[in-house]
């Protein structure tokens, strides 16, 4: 399958050997990587704490969103990046591995969720007091994103 | 043998230590956990932090944004503790000699300084600047140093492992 393909093409490249050769490499993108969790997850539990009402009530979560967002997607894409780098240490054990494919689906779905569902929750709420549409998304949400996270764990343990 | 890892190698020999060490289950499971809460501990706090900074929330008060982050800074702060205290009883012989714990649990002692000062001194009078859209210069300070702090805290967590 193509993308086989691509995750070999990932292993052989000059940014696979590096992650392979060097441990304190790898290391050093798994930190970043971790960082950027962090940030992320701030944010996204602090938008999503909003459009359930539980804080910043009467605060603009369209502000909120807007925001937080810029801090979310800056992290998700370092992460996306020192994933990559990560992927290409061990392309072969990943394309395989349950856990990881369970993490891209996930990651999928939370980043569409996110920028569909989500972003129409945020903007109608506003200043408004949350409704069951809002905290239905700020749930789903929470979900997804545990998930990938959850998931993102079970690729060093299984 | 001192007399910290004479300890440490007693929570090491527990049968409780022994069991989380090897579980098939716990030890992964309680690690999960601890990774995880970084989002409630740090990410949290980065917010408050960022607001601060003026990076985020201008319009809403400094005393607003951090009513709402330390509630759940805190329940992250406890979850943190307790995961990372179980996963220290299952490892504490290990955990003596390593430097990266070491330098963690000097990290955590800074991190904890850096609010007490905060809360002793600029944001006493936080009144005064809670509305300012960037917050005055010793806030900032506090705001930079703990994003750096807890960034280093979590630097030399996943360090741990290689050493």
């Amino acid at each position: 399958m193509w993308l086989h393909g691509w995750f070999m093409a990932l292993a052989h490249s000059p940014l696979g050997h590096a992650m392979q050769r060097s441990k304190w490499d790898f290391a050093i993108v798994e930190m970043v990587h971790l960082v950027a969790l962090a940030l992320l997850g701030g944010s996204v539990l602090v938008i999503d704490l909003r459009l359930l009402g539980v804080i910043l009530k009467g605060e603009s979560a369209r502000t909120i969103g807007r925001d937080l967002g810029r801090v979310l997607l800056c992290s998700l894409l370092v992460m996306v990046l020192s994933g990559i780098a990560m992927v290409s240490e061990e392309a072969g054990k990943c394309y395989y591995s349950p856990a990881f494919r369970w993490k891209m689906v996930l990651l999928a779905g939370a980043v569409g969720f996110y920028f569909t569902l989500h972003r129409r929750a945020l903007l109608h709420t506003d200043v408004g007091a949350p409704n069951m549409y809002s905290r239905i998304a700020a749930i789903v949400s929470l979900l997804l994103w545990l998930g990938v996270g959850v998931a993102g764990r079970a690729i060093g343990l299984l | 043998m001192p007399l910290l890892q004479h300890f440490c190698q007693m929570l090491y020999d527990s049968s409780f230590g022994t069991m989380i060490r090897e579980s098939d289950n716990a030890f992964p499971a309680i690690e999960s956990v601890h990774v995880l809460s970084i989002t409630l501990v740090v990410g949290t706090i980065a917010v408050l932090d960022m607001r601060m900074l003026g990076l985020v929330l201008r319009g809403i008060p400094v005393t607003r944004v951090a009513r709402s982050v330390f509630p759940l800074t805190w329940t992250g702060f406890a979850v943190s503790f307790v995961s990372g205290f179980l996963l220290l009883w299952a490892e504490a012989a290990k955990m003596y000699g390593n430097p990266a714990f070491r330098a963690k649990l000097i990290l955590l002692m800074l991190v904890g300084f850096n609010p007490l000062i905060f809360h002793t001194t600029v944001y006493r009078r936080v009144q005064e600047w809670e509305a300012r859209h960037v917050s005055p210069w010793r806030a900032r300070a506090a705001a930079v140093a703990s994003i750096m702090l807890w960034s280093a805290v979590i630097v030399a967590g996943r360090a741990i492992a290689y050493f």
